[in-house]
């Protein structure tokens, strides 16, 4: 494959956010002190009467952001992973799940968060969430994305803004290889076929489908057909992209950077359980914490958990063996 | 301006009615923090709330946000009174299916927060409040806050965050019953300093040892302090809180828990627990024995005015009586608007202006410019058609209205169309003109014939007595049904008002204690009688009760 090439999610997000924030004015932004940091202090520049910074404070983040969206505004609130499913669960269920207008379920909250996942590196396994795609997957009325690139974080991003609802997207620190052509559209619920394939399918999302596309790559040479999906949408998933996954090509492996329990994972099994079972393998956080490493360490961070193209290789190879 | 006092008190009254019947429906729910906000909740219905129950989704409407959500059956019952839905839904609180949920609910239209988990209303209400400044609105968005919610942290994240945004569209007010689940906060969490006796009123009454408006204060808020169960307190303190800008407004507003309701007053085991059935009838007949004293300053220095309404004020009274004498009705002459004009400033405390004047109707706008919360007219100098006349114009001008009658005056027929819609019915018993003289005991008797005339034409309002009440009589006097007690010489002329108000007050406890122990005795004996004497463990009050009960021969 071409060597990738890198690009920066946050500056995505802030550019999206400006260019929403013209098109609506019921678009607001609210941070917690890390606006430089996930920059959406863009915004607070251009629209400084609808950019709220709170400070250190994420459950008053969300509730601010509920009331808000009570009133008619368009929220986006934003911080590191870590702390918003994390810390502050409890107003996400109960602020924004829950609260439920004449026919419509919860309330206009986005919230968009940086640093998921084991990639954050340097800052250690008290930054690396691990677990809040379980937390907000299980939290009704809320959707949840995993963008691979920027591409996929410019179209989400308007998208949560026309479509009504709480939404959690997770976006990874570092720079991240672009794996969608501009032209790629983005639908909730839909999956995306990146490589057709035969033999067996990797389900990726966020940082891992690239490795993906290589391990498809290498598998390719040694005359192994491998389909590779970008599952951005892990609620709702995409039930029918999954069933056709599994009847043709017999087995799956799932990857992300998050914990095998609970994850996308997860939601993989549970729709290929009830659609069409097949052999699935999880590959992900293996129920144990991150650590730091510095950048240019944070592979071998990955790889401690089993999450390289290497070993999605090595995955396929091994489940193959277990169709049914 | 929305309804005038005693409106607003019926109303609350019928709040309170409604707790009782949904909780104790529902067998479960939290009457004691619903109480302790009647008075907060019930003057912001009915007094400055802009909203329509026909049309929920008002977009210029007040929002009000019940931060401390268990007290939802209190939002409910207010929520029916205004019209939102019928009273009888209050029978389906906690129920499957119902919109009335255990925790406010935005399945119930007109409700605004979710409340339930705590702590959480503050942050959801400056977020209303950003987005009516971002649209430029001027509705105001009012969060009610309990005590022992303000352990949780976010509370006072928003506090600052309200401070740094300048919400002042946004009002909270602190339901500070010092009663959180597991016992006083003083001994959970301190708010104001640790308790260390079992004792809460040493707490209440100690204005020295209240921390709480500082922390606010030093948060960057303004702080106003009143008594939560004071109408009159709690409407002034909105409107001054309405004024203010650049800073948001806290009212912190000391209340009592279960407020109303005896046994259930300042008792922690009411934070979340129903009524039984069988209490029901005895709790509905305290809530409507509620009782004001309203002492009548002319028994006072006639040449200071100024400070027999000081006295008044320190002396906590509920009304301040004004005796309005013009030399022709009566021999004597007081004062008139005038000076009541110079008097309104001094207090918020309701005044009871009682015309005893020729032709009232020519002068009675004069008093209501004066600031008058209450106009009492008399039978003897009005007729059908004159009564009428000041009866629209009190009515229009949200003033109370309110018919005297003198001992010797029978109620004249012609009044019964108007004793639905009458405030106050007072019924001297001395021949007014001065202070000082004896109760006429003919008016117990006439009392008693009195009130089936009354409840004949549905009187709902509230029987004063003028005219000799003292210690020795007021307990029976209450029993007749009177509701309010004028005090001339028995308080004001007393060195200490604010202990002969109390010992009023105790003087009518003592009758209503007979009175709601009969009404058990009547409905279950000694068994019942005893159930409701057990309700009472709080303080010292058990005892007297029981020597109460004993003296009448129910145990």
């Amino acid at each position: 494959m071409n060597e990738p090439i890198m690009t920066d999610m946050r500056s995505e997000y802030s550019k999206s956010l400006i260019q929403l924030g013209k098109e609506n004015p019921n678009v607001v932004v609210l941070g917690a002190d890390t606006t430089d940091s996930l920059k959406t202090s863009g915004f607070g520049k251009e629209f400084p009467n609808r950019f709220f910074n709170v400070g250190i404070a994420e459950a008053n983040l969300v509730t601010l952001s509920a009331g808000l969206a009570a009133s008619g505004k368009i929220s986006f609130a934003s911080t590191y992973a870590i702390f918003l499913p994390g810390r502050a669960v409890d107003q996400i269920r109960n602020n924004i799940a829950y609260p439920s207008p004449p026919g419509k379920k919860g309330l206009n909250v986005k919230l968009v968060t940086s640093h998921g996942g084991l990639s954050v590196g340097p800052d250690g396994g008290s930054h690396q969430t691990i677990e809040d795609i379980a937390i907000m997957r299980v939290i009704p009325n809320f959707r949840v994305f995993i963008p691979a690139d920027t591409v996929a974080v410019s179209n989400l991003t308007p998208l949560m803004a026309r479509e009504y609802g709480p939404f959690y997207m997770r976006m990874a620190r570092s720079k991240t290889p672009l794996v969608h052509s501009d032209s790629q559209e983005f639908q909730i619920g839909k999956g995306i076929t990146l490589r057709d394939g035969s033999d067996c399918t990797i389900a990726a999302c966020g940082i891992t489908v690239r490795m993906a596309l290589e391990a498809a790559e290498s598998l390719q040479q040694e005359g192994i057909s491998c389909r590779v999906l970008d599952m951005f949408s892990i609620k709702p998933i995409d039930n029918e992209i999954l069933e056709k996954a599994a009847r043709e090509t017999g087995c799956i492996v799932t990857t992300e950077e998050h914990n095998i329990i609970g994850g996308m994972g997860s939601a993989v099994t549970e729709s290929v359980s009830e659609s069409y079972p097949v052999p699935i393998k999880r590959i992900g956080a293996q129920d144990m914490f991150g650590e730091s490493a510095r950048d240019d360490e944070v592979p071998l961070l990955l790889e401690k958990h089993g999450i390289t193209s290497f070993n999605m290789v090595k995955q396929v190879k091994e489940i193959r063996s277990k169709k049914l | 301006m929305g309804l005038n006092y005693y409106q607003t008190k019926k109303n609350i009254l019928r709040a309170r009615k409604l707790v009782i019947k949904g909780t104790n429906a529902a067998g479960s729910g939290h009457p004691g923090g619903s109480f302790s906000m009647a008075e907060i909740l019930g003057c912001l219905f009915n007094k400055h709330l802009k909203f329509d129950p026909n049309n929920p989704q008002w977009e210029d409407r007040d929002r009000l946000v019940l931060s401390k959500g268990h007290a939802a059956p209190g939002l409910f019952s207010n929520m029916a009174v205004a019209g939102y839905f019928p009273e009888s839904e209050m029978e389906t609180l906690r129920k499957f299916g119902s919109k009335l949920q255990g925790h406010p609910d935005l399945k119930c239209p007109g409700v605004e927060f979710c409340g339930g988990s705590l702590g959480t209303g503050l942050s959801y209400s400056i977020g209303i409040a950003l987005a009516a400044k971002i649209d430029s609105k001027d509705h105001h968005v009012y969060t009610i806050i309990g005590d022992g919610e303000s352990d949780e942290g976010q509370v006072w994240e928003a506090a600052m965050t309200a401070s740094k945004y300048k919400v002042d569209n946004l009002t909270a007010f602190l339901d500070r019953n010092f009663i959180q689940q597991d016992s006083y906060t003083e001994k959970i969490m301190p708010l104001d300093e640790n308790l260390d006796g079992s004792d809460i009123s040493e707490m209440w009454k100690d204005a020295s040892r209240w921390k709480t408006g500082d922390k606010w204060r030093s948060f960057g808020w303004n702080v106003i302090e009143i008594d939560g169960h004071r109408v009159e307190q709690i409407d002034a303190a909105i409107t001054k809180a309405n004024a203010t800008k650049g800073v948001p407004t806290i009212i912190i507003s000391r209340t009592i828990k279960g407020k109303s309701v005896e046994h259930m007053e300042d008792n922690p085991q009411w934070h979340g627990k129903a009524p039984d059935s069988d209490m029901v009838p005895i709790i509905n007949l305290e809530l409507d024995s509620q009782f004001m004293i309203a002492p009548s300053i002319i028994a006072g220095d006639m040449t200071n005015l100024e400070n027999e309404i000081k006295r008044c004020v320190t002396g906590r009274a509920d009304y301040i009586h004004l005796d309005v004498m013009d030399g022709q009705f009566v021999p004597t002459k007081t004062f008139d608007h005038n000076k009541i004009k110079e008097l309104r400033p001094l207090t918020v405390i309701p005044f009871d202006t009682h015309l005893m004047i020729n032709e009232p109707v020519k002068y009675v706008k004069d008093y209501v410019d004066a600031g008058s919360d209450i106009i009492t007219v008399h039978a003897e100098v009005t007729d059908e058609s004159s009564f009428g006349e000041i009866h629209d114009i009190l009515k229009q001008n949200q003033v109370g209205v309110g018919f005297s009658i003198n001992p010797d005056t029978e109620l004249p027929e012609w009044s019964y169309k108007f004793l639905q819609s009458l405030d106050q019915l007072i019924v001297m018993s001395v021949v007014p003109g001065k202070s000082g003289q004896k109760y006429i005991e003919e008016t117990h008797a006439k009392m008693s014939k009195l009130n089936s005339i009354l409840k004949q034409h549905n009187f709902s309002g509230y029987i004063e007595a003028d005219g000799g009440v003292n210690l020795e009589n007021i307990g029976s006097v209450f029993a007749d049904g009177a509701r309010v007690f004028v005090g001339g010489g028995a308080i004001v002329s007393q060195q200490d008002v604010r202990s002969a108000i109390r010992d009023f007050r105790n003087e009518v406890l003592i009758s209503r204690r007979r009175g709601l122990l009969a009404k058990a005795n009547e409905l279950g004996g000694i068994d019942l009688v005893n159930k409701w004497i057990g309700l009472h463990v709080i303080g010292t009050k058990q005892e007297q009760i029981k020597k109460i009960a004993q003296e009448a021969g129910y145990i």
